[in-house]
């Protein structure tokens, strides 16, 4: 119990002290060295608090690491030049009514048919070479506006096709109802359309750890950094966000041996 | 020296003299002869296709100096664009310190489209007709990791196919490498940062490397290659890419001319899925480093010892 008592003797000491020191004559220089002091750490407060907020924009893994396509941004050419490249100032609300978000509709098998309106938009911006190469060049069609007519064999982009179990076809677990031309996750994070990497990462986090490190998706470039630097390419590069699956190719040719051998003693290839 | 015939011998036999029909036959004779030496020497005429006596008489890689090595890459530059009009840019890429090259393939993403195998043909300058690919694609039925039952000529409509995966075999660059214990001559060895390489002037052609590789990674010039013109690939390197000889031996040496100059291979630029990843095994930091610390990786016929620098991975 004694030392208990010691213990709040101790810290009411320095306090008392203090108070004597204010009613005697160098009270004055005490008051301005304390209020000097209270200034200090409320500007060390600040400065701490302002630099341990989260950086607006988003963190670059890598640096001297380029994204040439930022993003693939749904829009029409046309638009997308009009626009420089940023589809946040883009206009949804010409046609949607800004009070109610538009409606979805799903075919028999519960999948979100995406709105004809938009197909084009999604045709638009999709990044044909990544998955034909320059040995199957692909010959588009383009609209009076400059939009890309969706080939035949892409009819199946019109449906939604995000999330393999139908968890995931519905607009607003990326797009924000309240606001068309952003993007937000499902933590409430408003995220821009050139953000959208940030956006996938929010679900796919292995993914996203292995994008990070170089390891998932495509590169080129310079291994040795100090030679170069290594392009590598966003989520919405290589994959449509609205049916993500990376599509059927078509292979290139096979072996060309120099006594071909005949298709009849090739193994078939459905014997295992 | 004459000598006069003595008196009271025989009157000398009459002087040799040319008769019309000894001169016809022997002029004859020696027409015929001359004709049939010709003849004999006739494909001494093709010599220029064997090459020059300078490429004869060049010494083995790793005795060449410097000076030396620069009047063979142009003595090759010339030969080069005397054959294809085209005049490429060889140059002799040294490994770099501190620098071990590892391949990575991601078998979960590979789907077998082939363009590795032809973006590699045309990187390397690989004779096009008859084929001579490096990388060979096997299309392999779930349940086995037997290279036997994989099928390198699918054609289908579209790949992937259902029940199968897809596995690109290529050279491994092998720590422990086969081919080069059995070459006779020591025209393959391995270089420091790992690639195993051919010199191709040294090759005699035995083709003790391609049946000593358990990977099929070797492939013979069977016929002089068959390059178009427009189709070369100018920029080449004396172990890698420039146009080979037949009766020669190649493979791939992970894009020397490329990788050795800080870039990426061919093939892993064109994968479309990113399934083929590269680097430097010593950095710590590199994309292989993270693959082999985090992905459960493994390597083809590991029983064998080879101890390839080329492993397989599947993730997801």
């Amino acid at each position: 119990m004694r030392r208990v008592g010691q213990a709040m003797e101790r810290p009411a000491f320095p306090i008392l002290l203090v108070l004597l020191h204010c009613m005697s004559d160098e009270s004055k220089k005490t008051t301005r060295a304390l209020a000097g002091l209270t200034a200090g750490f409320l500007a060390l407060a600040v400065v701490f608090y302002v630099s341990s907020r989260p950086p607006t924009a988003a963190k670059t893994p890598f640096p001297g690491i380029t994204a040439p396509k930022p993003t693939t941004i749904r829009i029409s050419a046309a638009q997308l030049v009009k626009s420089g490249g940023d589809a946040s100032g883009l206009e949804c609300y010409t046609c949607h009514d800004e009070k109610k978000p538009p409606e979805l509709k799903y075919d028999a098998a519960h999948r979100l048919v995406f709105p004809k309106e938009h197909a084009d938009l999604i045709i638009s911006m999709r990044n044909c070479e990544s998955c034909h190469g320059t040995d199957q060049p692909v010959k588009l069609e383009y609209a009076a506006d400059g939009a890309v007519i969706m080939p035949k064999a892409h009819q199946d982009l019109l449906v939604m096709a995000h999330g393999r179990n139908n968890r995931n076809d519905n607009c607003f677990n990326c797009h924000n109802p309240a606001k068309l031309n952003e993007l937000v996750t499902r933590e409430g994070l408003h995220l821009k359309f050139d953000q959208a990497t940030a956006l996938c990462a929010s679900c796919h986090g292995p993914t996203f750890r292995d994008w990070e490190a170089g390891v998932h998706g495509r590169t080129s470039g310079y291994w040795d950094r100090s030679k170069g630097p290594i392009t590598r390419e966003e989520c919405a590069s290589c994959h449509d966000p609205h049916a993500p699956a990376f599509p059927q190719l078509i292979p290139l040719p096979g072996p060309r041996p120099m006594h071909p051998v005949a298709p009849a003693t090739l193994p078939p290839p459905s014997a295992h | 020296m004459t000598t006069s015939p003595p008196d009271g011998a025989a009157p000398p036999s009459e002087p040799r003299s040319m008769s019309r029909r000894s001169f016809l036959r022997g002029s004859t004779v020696m027409a015929a002869g001359v004709a049939a030496m010709a003849a004999g020497l006739a494909p001494l005429r093709k010599l220029s296709d064997y090459g020059s006596v300078d490429e004869f008489l060049q010494m083995h890689y790793s005795e060449l100096k410097p000076e030396q090595m620069k009047v063979i890459l142009e003595r090759m530059e010339r030969e080069v664009q005397r054959q294809y009009g085209v005049r490429p840019h060889v140059r002799d890429f040294k490994p770099m310190n501190g620098v071990e090259f590892v391949y990575a393939l991601n078998l979960t993403r590979c789907t077998g489209c082939r363009k590795c195998v032809h973006a590699c043909v045309a990187e390397n300058n690989q004779s096009r007709d008859p084929g001579l690919e490096y990388i060979r694609v096997l299309k392999m039925p779930n349940g086995t990791f037997d290279m036997e039952k994989g099928d390198h000529n699918y054609a289908p409509e579209s790949v992937p196919e259902p029940g199968f995966f897809y596995m690109p075999v290529q050279c491994h660059q092998c720590k422990n490498p086969p081919c080069v214990k059995v070459c006779p001559v020591k025209a393959t060895w391995q270089e420091p940062d790992g690639i195993t390489v051919i010199d191709y002037n040294w090759c005699i052609g035995c083709r003790y490397c391609e049946a000593a590789c358990p990977y099929f990674a070797r492939r013979f010039n069977f016929t002089e290659p068959s390059i178009p013109s427009e189709k070369l690939n100018p920029n080449m390197s004396y172990l890698g890419n420039r146009p080979r000889h037949k009766g020669v031996m190649e493979k791939c040496h992970f894009c020397i001319q490329r990788t050795r100059a800080g870039r990426y291979p061919a093939c892993l630029e064109v994968c479309p899925t990113g399934a083929r990843k590269f680097g430097n095994i010593l950095d710590p930091d590199s994309e292989v480093s993270y693959i082999l610390k985090h992905k459960r990786v493994f390597v083809l016929k590991e029983e064998v010892g080879t101890l390839p620098r080329f492993f397989y991975y599947f993730d997801v």
